[in-house]
């Protein structure tokens, strides 16, 4: 399989403040990757920085084609989604509307996307006039991750998907990703702070740790690494 | 009665079409844009040119007073208000003092009297005991389509919705797709025609003179304070609390306090509801 993601020797800088440092990593076109890390590690700067939403160095590729000096719209354009961590809706939006703007640059595939979305997450589909400051995090989560799926992204970026749910909302969550992977072929990229979580959905992992990556491996070798486990499976 | 229904209705159409582009703008690019005034002012004195000097038919004048609101808008957002992004002292102080500069250029070539517009539409219609100049009819129905239109292209539209978004959330309209840059632009350029165009029917609704960009200035910040910046719906309806106060105080009370009260109310608003009386500052 080809590379779809290509990440080489990227830093990412908040002013002066160097937030990644030298960070390389290769995604595949199907596959499901896990960037596992703590509070402030960079997991939301290297998301933002795939988006163009930072100043960095290095390069960003996707399917071999430069993401730099694209624009965030761009770069949705070119077929990456995006779920930030914040969710970033537009709170006094209903649902419908927040993903009709996320259909913004992917219009005539409105109709089937919103199936596909409204297949995903049956409750937004019962909840579609509602206001998203009126709904729950688990609510917003799944709003957000449709908005993203508006676009007909290819590569789909998660930020934190399970952060303050309850378990049975994560495993919904985990178990959409997983049919998005499976159903459509969608590469994915998620972050966690719960490596436990991480590993019942991805089959790859980055540790980030201070900006840099420290350990990368097969979830499945990953399992009884003890470096990893000391450290990430407080949970 | 009947008199005071009529004229609160024409007025306050009038005052919601001024205060609408500056709304639009506060919501989607977050500047209370001083210049807004002067889009009016200039506006009327376009039309003055084009159409009473120069002799060509109404429609053109308005048209061309419009295009020139659009391109003062355009260039107020590309030379001031991006190269200072999110700067907003430097922007509001920068605009105050073009709008005083451009108050001397008209000085300068049209002279420091006022002068009278002649109306856009001739005639009087009468309604009960009530006269009413066809002028102030057209001023009130274009207004009224214009709001209506607005509101629609808002809120049905992938471009007016983007609006909203950016109004809402700048991230999350960019990870959506949405150009932040090209929707400024537009809104720049819409909330410059609907001022020039404001700017026309207030010009012949009063009168023209170098200095009034200030009163429609005045009147935009009081409808959207105590409207709460960004809402159409708020902006409409405030426009007719203030078009119906002025009214009122003039037929009851006096002419000299006509805008006394507007400002006894924003006053008001501004100490109990700070976020104004529709409280929220998106689309
Ligand atoms: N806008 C910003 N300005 C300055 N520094 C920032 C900014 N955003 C993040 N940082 C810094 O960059 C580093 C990485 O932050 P980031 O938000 O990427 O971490 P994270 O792994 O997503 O953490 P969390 O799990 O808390 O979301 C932190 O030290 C943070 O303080
Ligand atoms: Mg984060």
């Amino acid at each position: 399989m080809m590379t779809f993601l290509k990440i080489d020797q990227l830093s990412a800088f908040y002013g002066k403040a160097k937030a990644l440092h030298d960070i390389s990593l290769s995604v595949k076109q199907g596959e499901i990757i896990a960037i596992v890390g703590a509070n402030g590690a960079g997991k939301s700067t290297l998301l933002d920085s795939i988006m163009g939403l930072t100043k960095i160095e290095g390069d960003i590729s996707l399917e071999g084609k430069s993401l730099i000096g694209k624009t965030t719209p761009e770069i949705v354009q070119s077929g990456v989604g995006y779920a930030p961590e914040r969710f970033n809706l537009f709170p006094y939006m209903s649902v419908y509307n927040n993903l009709m703007v996320g259909a913004f640059t992917a219009r005539e595939d409105i109709t089937r996307n919103l199936e596909i979305v409204e297949k995903l997450f049956p409750r937004l589909k019962e909840r579609t006039n509602q206001e998203t400051h009126t709904q729950s995090g688990g609510e917003r989560q799944m709003v957000s991750l449709g908005r993203a799926l508006m676009s007909s992204p290819r590569l789909l970026l998660v930020d934190e998907p399970t952060i303050g749910l309850a378990p049975k909302i994560c495993l919904e969550i985990a178990v959409v990703l997983r049919r998005l992977r499976d159903e459509f072929n969608t590469t994915i990229v998620i972050t966690e702070q719960n490596a436990n979580f991480a590993m019942t959905l991805a089959e790859r992992l980055y540790v980030l740790e201070s900006g840099s990556i420290k350990i990368e491996g097969l979830a499945k070798d990953l399992k009884n690494d003890p470096q990893l486990t000391e450290a990430y499976f407080g949970h | 009665m009947l008199e005071i229904l009529i004229q609160g209705l024409l007025l306050s159409g009038l005052y919601a079409l001024i205060a609408v582009g500056f709304t639009l703008i506060f919501s989607v690019g977050r500047v209370l844009n001083l210049a807004y005034g002067s889009y009016i002012m200039i506006a009327g004195y376009v039309y003055f040119y084009f159409s009473q000097l120069l002799g060509l038919p109404p429609i053109v004048g308005l048209l061309l007073a419009g295009i020139l609101g659009s391109c003062m808008g355009l260039l107020k957002y590309n030379l001031i208000v991006k190269p200072l992004k999110g700067d907003h002292i430097p922007v509001e102080i920068s605009t105050l003092i073009l709008a005083v500069i451009l108050q001397s250029a008209i000085i300068l070539y049209f002279g420091n009297s006022a002068k009278i517009l002649l109306p856009i539409f001739q005639g009087v219609i009468h309604i009960g005991n009530a006269t009413v100049t066809y002028n102030v009819l057209a001023a009130t129905l274009v207004s009224w389509l214009i709001l209506i239109v607005l509101f629609v292209f808002i809120r049905k539209t992938h471009v007016g919705r983007a609006m909203q978004a950016v109004s809402m959330d700048s991230k999350g309209a960019s990870i959506s797709g949405v150009n932040i840059n090209k929707i400024n632009m537009f809104t720049w350029g819409i909330s410059g025609f609907l001022g020039a165009i404001a700017g026309v029917f207030f010009a012949s609704y009063t009168q023209l003179s170098p200095s009034m960009w200030v009163a429609p200035l005045i009147i935009a910040i009081a409808i959207v304070i105590v409207g709460g910046i960004g809402s159409i719906i708020g902006t409409l309806v405030v426009a007719h609390i203030i078009g119906f106060m002025e009214i009122i105080s003039v037929a009851l009370i006096s002419p000299q306090l006509r805008g006394v009260f507007t400002m006894l109310l924003v006053i008001i608003v501004l100490i109990i509801r700070p976020k104004g009386l529709f409280g929220r500052e998106e689309l």
